[in-house]
């Protein structure tokens, strides 16, 4: 593909010009084609001497990316010389040949994969192959073009060649990583912004520091650091050190945790399992009771929230038709259980709950679906959670201590006070450079980085960490007015650190750090209006909520709704939303504000509703009102009268939209009841402005569909 | 059915238009080019160039420009007996042109044609002990087949072929990642925003996203644009078309398409219009091509362009056909 990119196009010509072209170009076709005809009559005779050869030869020459003749060439060295050929230096010759032919018709198209594929096939078939000089040749290639990825890949080629030459001498194969190590600093000596060789670093540093004692990483580790330095002082605004040296000061991992299990209805029996992040189940939790002090399993299936089931921070159980459960139920979630959808992160050891159901009263949740259960602070039950447990092989998991601070990604480090000092030496370092160039983004990305890291080694609820939250949404401000091409990315970020500081109420620091859970006592109602949230980054923090308000924010998606098992009142009036879903799975939801959003179309409200009929809304028969006045959809649609029959059309369920903006219907009812009194009569038509303003439709999910 | 974008972009309003009618001209007058070398020197390329012109057609809203009839016999001529297609007619069977063929005859729902489990045979005969897959016979290992592996059995729905390992294969594009969260060709392969389409749309297909780090990944990405507002495929390279489709396409698996400005790339791609020809360059000012023209279409689509048939961001073929075989709620 390479040979289609950079070709300027050419301006017009003259006619004499333009026929002399095309008589050149005719010939040209003809000749092409000619030497085509010979290698069909080749290939079909079964010709492999020298004079098919050549008519390869001068194929290629023309048209090196035509694979099939690399093939045919292969073939014809192979059987027409190769196999015949007497001894090794015969046979070396001939690839030595191909060898040269290749160079140089790389020199003129050196991004050919297939050239160099054709280079690969004859070192590798030679008895002796001069790795050596294949290892000059790929440096002048890469003096040429310092960034040519054929050049590196194959330059990592011919090392591992050679080191697996080398497999029994370990020093050869370190000697040989050190001296590729100090390749790539003569290149990014030559140029800073060299991201080819930055790159191949972080390739070899990891094998150099192998068999290296702790000293002797460090020190390795300073060094980089300190070529870093140089590199961001000549050139602040250029990436290439700046993400070598994010990749230095490594990430911490910070496992999943399991913010709280909960009953949440007893019959049927339905526990409630929140993650501080979307996980994919791998295997289902393990649901056990105990019927006569005999623990046996309990039927029943494992669900995320929401249509899309194989994905989510909230995962629901419902136990089978018909199975029993005793006083307590247990569930067990082992470590491979989950993974999180965010790479690197794990549950770090299983760990069970135990839940009382045996105090449940049966009066208060019979008839309508557990709902005063789940209007229950979820704590409700008495949630006990004890570990270890034993594996499912009947060993005791081991609660190894997960190295939690990773140095670099080649060092890690158990001590905390490693951490924080390495932490604080490169944010002064980067301060100093936000300092000097205030407006140049990368410093200020890193920096805000560096501090989310240090924020990772302190207590969620210390002053450091919220000193730090603020800090960084500033950062945040600053990149989104300096940087507007990648603005909505530090929107999003800037919304991560405001919720995290926006609902740090509502979980604590496990004992078992770094994990985090639920905290004792949680708020039902919550107002996150005006802070310029773009998303609910976790929105199973929000399980406990009754009311929530984010009136004024840029959210642009109701999908968050499905893990709001408890909420009854949301307002989302003036955000950027632009159609309705996730709330078919909100069970207790009653009243949903949407006003001033950008919702256009019909089917955008109709699509939060088609899966009513799976939700448990159907079967509670709960209603809910939804307020849609000032979206587009009202105009677009054809006014409040057309909405209303259309949404008429669709069928029964207890949903009552209102198109009408809640402004303007309040202000017609004081109309109304100003009329009243002065005694004219009620719901006169005046001027046929007047509208009936909410009308109640039932609709079907099934039919609607 | 194709029912063309109806979200309004924000398109700037001085941007150049769309030469929507000139580009079908453009594709459909590739094949009367004969008296030029360039046609000839790019045989081997034809079966690419085909789903390139037939794909960019459907997303024009175009799907019966090109003849449907003599494209699928066509393809069946350039079927190997191990199943595989070559890039011609004569030309040798490869996992590139393979997939390109299974493409077009899938979008043109004529799989009737050809003789699916032999595809799928060829297919599983290039995967490699460790999970990779070559590119034909000869060996040639990359991730980019791996992908046309993957994608073209996906398709066929023949992932569950018992002569296939594919957690060995998600293994090897893991291996494949590096120190800043891209993928490269190999393991150890530098990050190319090429190779981060392949192995993100691997990834996706066979369920296994989560071995990407979408906040550190999906950063590099939106680095990859530029001042002008086209995107590059690696740090400190220029700006090129075709990137429109490979960045934006991982951003959209990766549910982060906003983290780059639309309007400025939609300006760009339109700017990089041949407007004499009809066709997408590399970029503005350079000569045209199908290679381009297709991924710049693609990549309006992508970005909600108005009047173009929506592309899937995994399988760069129509939405609609995608959804048509039962593959849409995979990812």
């Amino acid at each position: 593909m390479e040979s289609r990119h950079g070709r300027k196009k050419e301006q017009a010509e003259s006619p004499e010009a333009l026929k002399t072209r095309e008589e050149k170009e005719t010939v040209l076709v003809r000749e092409y084609l000619a030497l085509k005809d010979t290698l069909k009559e080749i290939v079909e005779s079964n010709k492999r001497d020298n004079d098919a050869l050549k008519v390869t030869t001068a194929l290629l020459r023309k048209s090196p990316d035509y694979y099939t003749i690399w093939n045919v060439r292969r073939t014809i060295l192979k059987e027409g010389f190769l196999d015949n050929a007497s001894d090794d230096e015969t046979a070396n010759k001939i690839y030595t040949g191909e060898l040269e032919f290749v160079q140089e018709n790389l020199k003129l198209n050196p991004k050919s994969y297939w050239m160099w594929n054709h280079r690969r096939w004859c070192l590798e078939s030679m008895s002796q192959p001069r790795w050596d000089k294949e290892l000059a040749m790929v440096g002048k290639f890469l003096e040429m073009d310092a960034r040519n990825f054929h050049g590196w890949d194959y330059r990592r080629y011919i090392i591992r060649q050679l080191d697996l030459k080398d497999k029994e001498a370990k020093d050869k194969v370190l000697e040989r990583a050190q001296s590729e190590f100090d390749f790539t600093i003569t290149k990014i000596h030559q140029n800073f912004s060299n991201y080819s060789a930055w790159h191949n670093r972080s390739t070899l540093l990891g094998k150099l520091a192998e068999d290296m004692s702790t000293e002797e990483r460090e020190a390795i580790v300073d060094n980089e650091f300190d070529l870093v330095k140089n590199a961001i002082y000549t050139d602040p605004e250029d990436q290439s050190a700046w993400l070598y040296e994010l990749w230095l000061i490594g990430r911490e991992e910070r496992s999943i945790s399991i913010l709280g299990a909960h009953v949440i209805s007893f019959h049927p029996l339905e526990i409630v399992v929140a993650f501080d992040e979307t996980v994919k189940m791998r295997n289902p939790f393990t649901v056990s009771t105990r019927v006569d002090h005999v623990a046996i399993p309990l039927e029943g299936e494992w669900k995320a929230t929401g249509s899309d089931s194989a994905l989510g921070s909230v995962w629901i159980f419902q136990q089978a038709p018909g199975a029993v459960y005793g006083p307590t139920v247990e569930i067990v979630i082992f470590s491979d259980d989950v993974c999180a959808v965010r790479a690197g992160s794990k549950l770090p050891a299983a760990v069970c709950y135990e839940l009382e159901t045996l105090n449940q009263n049966l009066d208060e949740i019979s008839g309508r679906l557990g709902r005063l259960v789940i209007g229950q602070n979820l704590m409700y039950d008495v949630t006990k959670r004890i570990g270890p447990v034993t594996g499912p092989d009947g060993t005791l998991e081991t609660q190894a201590v997960h190295p939690k601070h990773r140095v670099t990604s080649l060092t890690e480090s158990g001590s905390l006070d490693d951490r924080i000092a390495l932490l604080e030496r490169e944010i002064s370092a980067v301060r100093e450079l936000v300092e000097l160039e205030p407006d140049c983004k990368w410093p200020i990305q890193i920096l805000s980085t560096l501090l989310s890291e240090l924020r990772k080694t302190v207590s969620i609820h210390s002053t450091q960490a919220k000193v730090i939250d603020d800090e960084c949404i500033e950062l945040q401000e600053k990149l989104i007015t300096i940087d507007p091409l990648r603005q909505e990315r530090y929107e999003d970020r800037r919304t991560q650190l405001v919720f995290d500081r926006e609902t740090l109420s509502i979980i604590q620091d496990s004992k078992r750090f770094p994990e985090i859970e639920y905290s004792a006592k949680q708020p039902t109602n919550l107002d996150l209006s005006m802070r310029g949230l773009t998303h609910i980054p976790i929105s199973s923090y929000l399980l406990h909520l009754h009311t929530l308000n984010l009136d004024s924010n840029s959210i642009t998606s109701t999908r968050f709704l499905r893990n709001l098992l408890n909420v009854r009142r949301v307002n989302l009036s003036n955000n950027l939303i632009e159609h309705l879903e996730g709330m078919q799975h909100a069970p207790s939801l009653e009243f949903l504000t949407l006003e001033n959003n950008m919702i256009a179309k019909w089917e955008d409200v109709v699509a939060g509703f088609v899966f009513w009929g799976e939700g448990k809304l159907a079967r509670t028969g709960g209603h809910v009102k939804v307020l849609l006045g000032n979206n587009p959809v009202v105009v677009n649609e054809g006014g409040e009268y057309v909405l209303e029959k259309r949404w008429e059309d669709v069928g029964k369920v207890g949903v009552e939209i209102q198109w009408q903006s809640e402004e303007l219907r309040l202000a017609e009812e004081a109309l109304l009841a100003a009329e009243d009194e002065t005694g004219a009569v009620g719901n006169m038509v005046v001027d046929g402005t007047r509208r009936v303003s909410a009308t109640v439709v039932e609709f079907d999910a099934g039919l609607a569909h | 059915m194709s029912v063309p974008n109806e979200e309004t972009t924000a398109v700037d309003a001085s941007a150049p238009e769309f030469l929507l009618d000139q580009h079908v001209k453009y594709i459909q007058a590739l094949d009367t080019k004969k008296n030029d070398l360039e046609y000839w020197l790019t045989e081997h390329l034809r079966v690419n160039g085909l789903y390139w012109g037939a794909t960019a057609l459907h997303i024009l809203g175009h799907p019966d420009a090109l003849d449907q009839e003599q494209i699928v016999e066509y393809l069946v001529k350039c079927q190997h007996d191990n199943g595989g297609f070559g890039g011609h007619i004569d030309h040798d069977p490869h996992i590139l042109s393979t997939l390109s063929a299974v493409q077009i005859l899938i979008t043109y729902d004529r799989l009737d044609a050809i003789q699916v489990d032999k595809v799928v045979d060829y297919i599983a005969s290039l995967q490699n002990e460790d999970g990779s897959f070559s590119g034909d016979s000869w060996g040639e290992t990359d991730t980019r087949f791996i992908f046309c592996a993957i994608n073209c059995l996906s398709l066929l729905k023949k992932l569950d072929d018992k002569r296939l390992d594919l957690q060995k294969t998600i293994d090897y594009v893991v291996r494949c990642r590096n120190f800043d969260g891209g993928f490269g060709s190999s393991p150890g392969g530098e990050s190319h925003a090429a190779q981060v389409y392949v192995c993100v749309g691997t990834l996706t297909i066979l369920g296994a996203l989560h071995h990407v780090d979408a906040d550190q990944l999906g950063w590099w990405l939106s680095e990859r644009q530029l001042k002008n507002g086209g995107l590059n495929g690696r740090p400190e390279k220029l700006e090129d078309v075709c990137y429109s489709w490979w960045v934006l396409s991982s951003l959209s698996m990766l549910n982060r398409t906003h983290w780059i400005d639309a309007p400025k790339l939609i300006r760009f791609i339109l700017e990089a219009q041949d407007t004499e020809t009809g066709g997408i360059a590399d970029r503005p000012g350079n000569m045209p091509d199908v290679f381009h023209t297709v991924f710049g279409i693609a990549g309006l689509s992508l970005l909600g362009y108005p009047g173009l048939v929506a592309v899937d961001p995994v399988y760069c073929m129509p939405r609609h056909v995608i959804q048509r075989i039962g593959l849409i709620e995979k990812h």
